[in-house]
């Protein structure tokens, strides 16, 4: 895959890294699920979850991230290639996985004319708990999602943001060794977002879960993932941690702008000017704008007043100089291209989207 | 913990009281329930009570009061119209997620749709006995008493648990729900006015005879009508029970197929 229009050239990704020990909770052998009418969403993918790990799928929309989680708790057939959770095939122990797994879906998946504890009550039964069980796990999670207030109030009744902790909240009562979490804080506040992040890191923190997520922020992946997989066209573009990721696109970003006024021939001439630095790796023009281009040095912060004395020497006028660090944003960029996207999706996939959407903002 | 799967009966269990939460907080939906068949019975009963006046229609009707006639027939139709509108939640449960949701918990698939058909029966149930109450302060006696009242729910049950797995599969491969809305009339309608509902077989011609006989509304009301015109006429009885039941273990069938491998998300 060519990143498109980008000025980073990517690096081959650092081999993945490991503990040897560490138990694989999640396992998918070249999976490939085609749609009737032939859409490939997961082409090929193979990839690794290790025990207590928090696992990002990165993507765009339509990148095949849901209906990987889909096929990996049992709602969806593969087309071809194996999936294990916890050990156990998805495609064959159904049951086995059914009850390892806990699985919060982009939708609020809650009943608004249930209260929130009838819930979790219901969600509790669905796992066969004992009538004392139930009643110790109901009261544990409410307070994990800090709901126990509220435990009485019809689900009709919360805030988007309560709607979603309650949602998570069931998908945990069974205490499951593997959490898929698709699109935990689509659609939520800032502030909530954060509030979910920290419940994420607690569950792996005290009850050592295995946590899977889905996500189209940057910052999000960034935040809580310990690895991060970007998913593009259901291929797996790259698996790593958020920093390697980071490092593999190998460099700063120097943004500058000649002055409007800067003729063509001196233009180029600083250009050659600046080409013939050693720290500079590559210079490219940005896009449209004639006048704006990009440099790529190993250390931006060493590499910038250098920069400057070597444009100091010719006389050209720069009206805007900007210097930055990779964010995930750019290596999501460079894996992915930055070209929009058509969502393939169907009209009943976007009125549920936009049915949740209006859920989480009351 | 012995890591198994979970019951059907208790999955089943389950879903019933999820729905019956649902439906004891729904208070318009109760009132709705009591009251349609209500209108049914008050102005039906006496827009039609002056047919019992002519002789001819007294005869066809077999009864010589048109409530009599006209209860057993209101009754099919609430409990089809019970039934047939249960693949709703399945589409709702779908948009809410919350299909998905039960489909991903270790319960048999088959129990969702098991679970919704007894919170139909039930609450046909309570809606049949609330009609014969209404129809019993309208100067209605049933021939055949307690006994026949029971009878007559255990039909209303079984059409409407019939109509219910009917609707529940088709919702298994439709999302909206105007879609089902345009499959479910398209099946009420031609079914009620093709049975022998609201008027006697004997008043139709041939053709309409021979389709209302074989129809499976004619199976609830024709017992239900004798029950509580006649009195424990046996044949129709037992064959509008063997139908009805025969009737209910295809369509559970076909539910069950539907929901354990061809359920569209």
């Amino acid at each position: 895959m060519e990143s498109k229009g980008e000025y980073l050239s990517r690096r081959e990704p650092a081999q993945e890294q490991t503990a040897p020990a560490r138990r694989e909770m999640i396992r998918t052998e070249n999976l490939v699920k085609v749609f009737p009418g032939g859409n490939r969403a997961v082409d090929g993918l193979t990839f690794s979850v290790y025990e207590g790990e928090i696992f990002g799928f990165l993507g765009p929309n339509g990148a095949g991230k849901s209906t990987t989680i889909m096929i990996l708790t049992t709602l969806l057939a593969a087309t071809e290639g194996r999936a294990f959770v916890s050990g156990y095939n998805v495609s064959r122990d159904r049951e086995q996985v059914r009850l390892h797994l806990g699985y919060v879906s982009q939708v609020l998946a809650v009943d608004d004319a249930l209260s929130g504890e009838e819930n979790l009550w219901l969600q509790a039964g669905f796992y066969n708990l004992s009538r004392q069980e139930r009643k110790k796990r109901v009261d544990e999670v409410l307070e994990l999602v800090g709901l126990q207030q509220r435990r009485k109030d019809l689900v009709e009744t919360y805030s988007g943001g309560m709607r979603k902790r309650l949602d998570i909240a069931a998908g945990l009562i069974h205490r499951p060794r593997v959490l898929f979490l698709d699109e935990p804080t689509l659609g939520l506040d800032i502030q909530t977002r954060r509030e979910i992040w920290s419940y994420i890191r607690r569950l792996r923190e005290e009850a050592g879960m295995t946590i899977l997520l889905t996500t189209h922020y940057m910052e999000e992946a960034d935040q809580i993932c310990e690895r991060i997989g970007i998913i593009d066209h259901g291929r797996l573009m790259v698996v790593d941690t958020p920093a390697n990721l980071k490092k593999s696109l190998g460099g700063d970003l120097i943004f500058f702008d000649f002055a409007a006024a800067t003729g063509e021939e001196q233009r180029e001439r600083a250009l050659q000017r600046l080409r013939e630095q050693p720290f500079i790796q590559k210079i490219s023009p940005r896009g449209s704008e004639a006048h704006g281009f990009v440099a790529v040095t190993a250390d931006g912060e060493a590499d910038l007043p250098r920069f400057f004395a070597a444009l100091a020497e010719i006389n050209v006028k720069v009206s805007r100089v900007t210097l930055k660090v990779p964010s995930l944003d750019d290596v999501f960029l460079a894996f992915t291209g930055s070209e929009l996207r058509e969502e393939h999706g169907d009209k009943e996939k976007h009125m549920q989207e936009r049915f949740t959407m209006r859920r989480l903002r009351t | 913990m012995k890591a198994t799967g979970i019951p059907l009966l208790r999955g089943a269990y389950y879903v019933f009281w999820r729905e019956m939460k649902r439906l004891f907080r729904q208070r318009t939906r109760i009132f709705m329930a009591v009251f349609q068949p209500v209108i049914w019975l008050v102005l039906m009963g006496n827009m039609m009570a002056g047919l019992t006046d002519n002789p001819y229609a007294a005869q066809m009707l077999g009864v010589d009061n048109y409530l009599i006639f006209m209860t057993p027939g209101v009754m099919a139709m609430s409990s089809l119209f019970g039934g047939v509108f249960s693949g709703i939640s399945i589409i709702w449960d779908r948009r809410l997620g919350f299909l998905q949701k039960m489909l991903t918990a270790p319960i048999p698939r088959f129990s969702i749709p098991l679970g919704k058909i007894w919170a139909i029966m039930l609450q046909i149930f309570l809606q049949m006995l609330i009609i014969m109450a209404i129809a019993y302060l309208l100067g209605v006696r049933f021939a055949t008493g307690l006994g026949g009242v029971i009878a007559m729910l255990l039909y209303s049950g079984l059409l409407g648990s019939a109509m219910g797995g009917i609707s529940l599969a088709v919702a298994t491969v439709i999302k909206t729900p105007e879609t089902l809305f345009a499959v479910v009339n398209f099946l009420t309608m031609p079914l009620i006015f093709s049975s022998n509902a609201m008027f006697p077989l004997a008043a139709m011609p041939l053709w309409l005879q021979l389709i209302a006989r074989y129809n499976p509304v004619s199976y609830a009301v024709l017992p239900m009508r004798s029950l509580a015109a006649v009195g424990w006429i046996w044949p129709d009885l037992l064959t509008g029970f063997f139908m009805l039941l025969l009737l209910n273990i295809v369509i559970l069938l076909v539910a069950y197929r539907r929901f354990e491998r061809g359920l569209v998300l």
